[in-house]
């Protein structure tokens, strides 16, 4: 009993996602009250039917009384509604069976807007031009869109179940060094510099490039003029490559591999063809793994089951047959389903796509800057990821200084302080003004230029000068308009739209060179990949340590052996309901030290029936030199959640200790890990410090 | 740390709002919310914002109700918090600050609820008898007594309070243990709890009745309810000094658990011996586990003791309410103002002055009986005096029989006039049981009539008295029809069939038709039950008797309250170990709480089972202080939905707290002594992680035990 809604304050619905047991149950509500024959009312009328007393109670509470709900739970927490306030959108995560807590469903709310934002971008501050864009008045295209952020938060659930690095929200590196040194310069040589010196790149420039097995990293490159990307960033991208391309754990055999590895080349992969190769996907995936981790003698495992008792039966099944569980089985048809409707060819889901991810343009910090991000699939399993940036992307700065000019702009006058005189003199108006008729004089077409002209009436005019409601309003219609050129420039023409990209022939070059150079090793990688942090020496050097999971928050980076309680692969820890057991252990270790976090606490070690959990959150310089601990601000209940897609905490938490120690660079850790409860806990404690220095010599090895 | 604490009544940051808002009366277009608002909290607040908070969560209510199929029990604004409870039309809403835990802000509201339906019965009907102002009254007498004995710790267990029994002599305790088994032994009495300065001395009543108890204590109802000895002094029943009766609702769950208290299995069964011990010995465990299972509900109920001024009936007096008009009209008030002034005064300064009223009867004979159970029993008592106080939890082994052969003694130690065997002859009691339940009714009426005709209590009286009459038809109903054995004990002597309550629920059912029959007695007061009115209270008398700071609360079956001899017997066979009692709490109890400076560490021990607390944390809670109950909170809630959890450590730069729990209690320990500021680097040289042997090691001489 799931529900995820989107809606304005008006409580007209702008996006939804159900499971189908929250389906059914608005459909035996209606059924009940509609009268026979009649047809029930749309989905989506039904949710703002049933929630339109709660949203627009939260509207009056926040309005009457300036506070609002945050969340709502019946008995004993059996059912756990989540809502959050994003500008002029009401967000409402519902959970109807408690398998999900309250941190669970704002993290997962707080995902969301962030995949707005990464596909939005700045069109997001305005409330009318979102709504427009979230539910596009054709109906056809909001089921497009619709079922686009559907199948993402789809996704997201899976991965936040079964992928650790999801979990932590940390991205997973595969540890391999020589692989890794050669796979870095082929992405800079075969891909960054390849495109960037081809003249048919029409203006397009290659920034980042990057090779991703399943969810881990396996090599990112970026081009010198190219400013860093953000961890969250880069776990959105694999977020956003495992949506197109989802891998699963699952056996199969490779009959099907060399039919559908031609869709991987074709120039506009159509739709159709994703989803179709979505379905099989995963079978594909995984035959590599086990088939050829029979040839690594340096990895710890045992033997593959036979082939003989794999299915080739449809996608689900598969799934079903790989241990997945129903809830996940159920999803999964959901997801297809609602692929299966998708029109070939849709705009929204093509790749390449346009997506914004924060950047520095000339110097200067600039969030959602546009890039085209092409995901190239090398393997199944495997996949290239090259991101872009049109000669356009400077605008994209100017505007982003304008809405930001006025958007504090707005705030003071909410604030109250006078307008007119006063407001005229500010230093910030002073200069907004000049850069704002400099914009308009180049950019600026009609519509811009009154609008900004009626401002500047209200705002300069020495005879009468308007009322700072007046001058709210007109400050909106100025934001509107640059939100509008914004949505003109950057998602209007955007690559899948029509917009220009880099040709075909120049994709496909990249990704036949990179396949070369892989190709001798993409089955090691395959496993590799499903088991990357062998426990076997920990278990020796480490006796009682059952798990660990090591995150470097300066980089978004973890380490920790594999979890997966698949049955048909196995983790060092066993397969089938073992591991599965441990993997409730790790999650829960990671809820409850996230939760104590956030409370202000950076040790945590408890007893959790036959295991000691431990968390450990410290500061150290490039060095190693562990510095002192601060207090960590304690946040509320309904602040975002630690992690970094739905707020980057850590990048926070990183700016906060760095104010105290301005004169180095400060790297911030973490290590969480699950102990056997016969350990004495001295010896727990050594074995932890013993472990976090390992990993992190371990760790100092190049990747980027 | 158990005293009673700060002076913030009015305005508690932590507490925003409380109202009961009541559906049914806004159901059309047209209805004004202001109609449905049955009380509200603060009562300044204004009517528009008071019509916005009810209009609109009982909106939201109603809207989650109709997707979930539940209501919600939890909405969680920004800034405020509130608990919800629906009860049929009614809707009760508590809005407390966002720091408070949420299962706190629930627990409180249980409690509000709980005290309510205790004194005044099921919500529907005690606001079609009363008038709301007089109800309302209520409220705010309810609230401000939690607001003002509720400190920081309290607030994240909502415990009850309790004597702190390090610092008191065990014999003391076991003492009070033995009163209270006296006192069962007389006819009606059920079980009890003794009280000295609102805190528990020693308890049989499980932890939910404890808190309402406890509470009643420390309201001044008398200045607005009829008491007992008015109304039996009208029909010509004296009540003893000190003592009040008067009627109380209890839920199923815990008339069940009454029921099977020893004294009432010895009044049913007129077995051997070795029943009652047997039945003593089968309850104490499963009084415990009644507490432990019914989980939210039960476990809401809980307390908050009184802080030693207003707790005294007279002090309530004193603060001028203006509604005593209706002593003046009575022989008790005559009676009770000398004795109560003195003992106000003689409690307060507590500076160990003798007793003002009867001295002669209680200091010498009080020595000789304590020394006397001290002789013979010194050895049992010392190794189980532990136990005698947290009777409760109690599993087995040889309780029952210490209790027995001591309470042999006390009984005929305490001046009883009529000592009385320690097992009551089985057909004596039966006969006693008998034979007061027709007087009993022919007084309850008379009273009826007779109150009526009060001046001073025209508006409420007949209301109040109706009720009683009213309320055990419906449960009577509501039990034949689902739970045919639970309430057996609760209706012996209203049907006059005592001799079949022992057999079978079926017999139970027949003598509950047979009440059925006596509907009249409600029709002719004019409160009919619908048959939708929230019913599961059981009515009970509750006994309460105060002697200056020691209150002996009991109990006891309806027919009490005309059964002029009972009453007799019961505060005969107590009053001079009461008297004793007191006298030896005023001397022993230490008046100075540890000073800060002398604390190296801070702990919190929970027992889960009682609800009780043992801490050293002071009043006045240092920054220090601050974070180790910032953890606590944390932590105590983790351990309320983790049962898998034992053990846990939390640190942050400034402090770090050890934590463990096990299914009977929940122990907190944090080192006050500033610890060298480390990296937080997993190291073996850090100090956190020898906390747990630390707190092993100091809490062993509060009587902890982690090992």
């Amino acid at each position: 009993m799931k529900c995820t809604l989107v809606a304005t304050e008006g409580a007209e619905v702008l996006f939804y996602w159900t499971d189908e047991e929250f389906e059914e149950s608005l459909r035996l509500k209606f059924s009940h009250s509609e009268n026979e024959g009649e047809e029930l009312p749309a989905l989506e009328d039904q949710l703002s039917t049933l929630l339109a007393p709660l949203i627009i109670s939260s509207m009056t509470m926040l309005e009457k009384l300036s506070d609002t709900y945050t969340c709502f739970s019946t008995e004993n927490g059996k059912c756990l509604y989540v809502l959050h306030l994003f500008g002029e959108c009401l967000f409402i995560a519902i959970c109807g069976d408690s398998t999900e807590g309250e941190g669970d469903l704002r993290q997962q709310l707080r995902v969301l807007k962030y995949l707005f934002e990464v596909h939005f971008g700045l069109v997001t501050v305005d409330g009318q031009l979102i709504r427009k864009e979230l539910r596009p008045p054709d109906l056809e295209q909001r089921v497009q869109v619709w079922e686009h952020f559907q199948s993402l938060l789809w996704t997201y659930s899976r991965l936040r179940e079964q992928e650790q690095c999801f979990a932590v929200e940390a991205v997973e590196r595969l540890i391999h060094p020589q692989l890794c040194e050669l796979c870095i310069e082929a992405l800079e040589r075969h891909v960054i510099q390849a495109v960037n010196s081809s003249p048919a790149r029409a203006g397009e420039e290659a920034l980042h490039a990057f090779l991703l097995v399943h969810s881990k990293l396996l090599a990112f490159y970026s081009s010198h003029s190219a400013s860093s990307l953000r961890p969250a960033d880069l776990l959105a991208l694999i977020l956003l490559v495992q949506d197109l391309y989802p891998s699963e754990i699952t056996a199969d055999d490779d009959n099907t591999q060399p039919s559908l590895r031609r869709p991987w080349n074709s120039q506009n992969i159509p739709l159709q063809q994703t989803w179709n190769s979505r379905s099989s996907g995963p079978a594909r995936s995984s035959a590599g793994t086990e088939t050829d981790s029979f040839s690594l003698p340096e990895e710890y495992f045992t033997p593959a089951p036979s082939p003989g008792e794999q299915s080739s039966g449809s996608g689900s099944t598969v799934w079903l047959d790989g241990g997945t569980p129903p809830i996940d089985a159920s999803q999964v048809q959901i997801a297809e389903d609602t692929l299966q409707m998708l029109i070939p060819g849709s705009p929204a889901v093509s790749s390449p796509r346009r997506i914004f991810l924060d950047a520095s343009v000339k110097e200067t910090y600039c969030p959602m800057v546009p890039h085209t991000m092409y995901c190239l699939p090398l393997w199944p399993g495997i996949n290239m990821v090259l991101l872009t940036k049109s000669p356009s992307t400077p605008l994209a700065l100017v505007l982003y200084q304008l809405l930001d000019g006025f958007s504090l702009l707005e705030k003071k006058l909410k604030e109250g302080q006078e307008a007119g005189s006063s407001l005229r003199s500010h230093p910030l108006m002073g200069d907004l003004r000049q850069r704002m008729d400099k914009f308009v004089k180049s950019r600026g077409g009609q519509e811009m230029q009154s609008t900004w002209l009626e401002f500047k009436t209200k705002a300069f005019s020495r005879s009468e000068p308007g009322s700072s409601w007046e001058l709210l309003q007109a400050c909106g219609k100025v934001k509107r308009q640059l939100c509008a050129i914004y949505r003109l420039s950057f998602l209007t023409t955007a690559p899948g739209r029509g917009g220009p990209q880099l040709p075909q022939h120049l994709q496909d070059q990249v990704q036949t060179l990179m396949q070369e150079t892989l190709m001798d090793w993409k089955d090691f990688l395959l496993v590799k990949s499903r088991r990357n942090v062998t426990m076997v020496s920990y278990l020796e050097d480490f006796p009682g340590l059952v798990h660990f999971i090591y995150v470097d928050r300066s980089t978004g980076q973890m380490v920790a052996p594999s979890l997966s309680s698949s049955e048909r692969t196995s983790s060092e820890l066993g397969k089938g309901p073992l591991a599965a057991f441990v993997k409730t252990k790790v999650w829960s270790l990671i809820r409850l030290a996230r939760r104590y976090l956030q409370k202000g606490y950076t040790t945590l070690l408890f007893q959790d029936g036959d295991f000691y959990c431990s968390y450990f959150l410290w500061f150290q310089n490039e060095m190693g030199y562990k510095l002192q601990i601060i207090e960590v601000p304690v946040l509320s209940d309904d602040s975002a959640p630690v992690g970094i897609l739905g707020g980057d905490y850590y990048r926070k938490l990183l700016r906060y200790y760095s104010k105290g120690h301005p004169a180095e660079a400060v790297k911030c850790h973490e290590l969480l890990a699950l102990h056997l409860s016969v350990i004495p806990i001295d010896m727990l404690v050594q074995q932890v410090g013993e472990l976090a220095r390992r990993l992190w010599e371990a760790s100092r090895v190049p990747l980027l | 740390m158990a005293a009673s604490t700060s002076t913030e009544t009015k305005s508690a940051s932590w507490w925003n709002y409380f109202f009961l808002y009541d559906g049914s009366k806004v159901k059309e277009e047209g209805d004004p919310t202001r109609a449905g608002i049955c009380y509200f909290y603060p009562s300044q607040t204004l009517l528009d914002q008071q019509e916005l908070l009810c209009g609109q969560i009982a909106g939201v209510v109603h809207c989650i109700s109709d997707i979930s199929g539940s209501p919600p029990t939890l909405i969680r604004l920004r800034k405020l918090k509130f608990a919800i409870k629906v009860d049929g039309d009614y809707l009760w809403v508590l809005g407390c600050a966002v720091e408070l835990p949420d299962v706190s802000c629930q627990q409180f509201l249980g409690q509000l609820i709980g005290f309510f339906n205790f004194y005044n019965g099921p919500v529907s009907l005690a606001y079609k008898n009363c008038s709301q102002e007089e109800l309302s009254a209520e409220w705010d007498t309810f609230i401000e007594q939690i607001l003002k004995n509720t400190s920081d710790l309290h607030k994240i267990f909502t415990s009850l309070w309790n004597l702190d029994r390090t610092k008191v002599e065990p014999l003391l305790l076991l003492k009070a243990a033995l009163i209270l088994q006296t006192c069962q032994r007389s006819p009606h009495v059920l079980a009890g709890c003794i009280l000295y300065k609102g805190l528990i001395v020693s308890t049989q009543l499980p932890p939910s009745l404890t808190a309402k108890v406890l509470l009643h204590r420390a309201a001044p109802r008398d200045q607005r309810i009829p008491t007992a000895g008015d109304v039996l002094q009208e029909c010509g029943v004296a009540l003893p000094p000190n003592v009040h009766i008067i009627p109380v609702f209890v839920t199923e769950e815990e008339a069940t658990c009454l029921s099977e208290f020893p004294g009432e299995q010895m009044t049913s069964s007129p077995a051997s011996p070795a029943r009652f011990q047997e039945c003593s010995a089968r309850h104490l465990p499963k009084g415990a586990l009644t507490d432990d299972a019914p989980g939210p509900e039960e476990s809401t109920a809980r307390t908050w003791a009184a802080s030693p001024g207003p707790r005294l009936p007279d002090a309530a007096r004193s603060n001028g309410r203006g509604e005593n008009g209706h002593f003046s009209g009575c022989d008790l008030g005559s009676i009770q103002p000398t004795t109560l002034h003195s003992a106000a005064r003689h409690e307060d300064p507590g500076l160990g002055c003798s007793p003002g009223k009867e001295p002669g009867l209680s200091r010498g004979k009080e020595d000789v009986d304590l020394s006397e159970i001290h002789i013979p029993e010194a050895q049992e008592t010392e190794t189980s005096s532990g136990y005698l106080t947290s009777s409760v939890c109690v599993p087995d082994g040889p309780g029952p029989c210490l209790k027995e052969s001591i309470s042999k003694e006390s009984v005929n130690d305490s001046g009883n006039p009529e000592p009385r065997p320690p097992r009551a002859p089985p057909v004596g009691t039966a006969i006693r049981g008998l034979s007061p339940s027709a007087p009993d009714k022919l007084t309850q009426n008379g009273a009826l009539e007779q109150r009526k005709d009060l001046p001073g209590d025209s508006s409420q009286a007949p209301s109040r008295r109706s009720r009683p009459l009213s309320l055990p038809h419906l449960d009577l109903r509501q039990r034949g029809a689902k739970l045919p054995l639970g309430g057996q004990g609760t209706e012996p002597c209203v049907d006059g069939v005592p001799e079949n309550h022992p057999d079978s629920g079926l017999e139970c059912q027949s003598s509950s038709a047979d009440s059925l029959g006596n509907a009249p007695f409600a029709d002719s007061t004019g409160s009919r039950l619908t048959p939708a009115s929230r019913g599961g209270l059981v009515r009970k008398n509750l006994y309460t008797h105060s002697v200056k700071g020691l209150v002996l609360s009991l109990l006891a079956e309806e027919p009490l309250l005309g059964d002029s001899a009972a009453i007799e017997e019961v505060y005969h066979s107590s009053l001079a170990s009461l008297n004793g009692l007191e006298v030896h709490l005023k001397e022993t109890l230490p008046k100075d709480q540890p000073t800060a400076a002398s604390r190296t560490y801070n702990f919190v021990h929970y027992d889960r089972i009682q609800n009780v607390l043992a801490a050293n944390v002071p009043q006045v809670a240092t920054p220090q202080d601050h974070r180790f109950l910032h953890a606590v909170s944390l932590m105590h809630a983790d351990f309320a939905q983790l049962p898998s959890l034992y053990e846990m450590t939390a640190r942050n730069a400034s402090t770090a707290v050890y934590a463990c729990c096990n299914p009977v209690q929940e122990t907190y320990f944090q080192q006050l002594a500033s610890a060298a500021r480390s990296s937080g680097f997993p190291s073996p040289q850090d100090g956190v992680f020898s906390l747990p042997g630390r707190a092993k090691q100091k809490l062993l001489k509060h009587g902890v035990n982690l090992l």
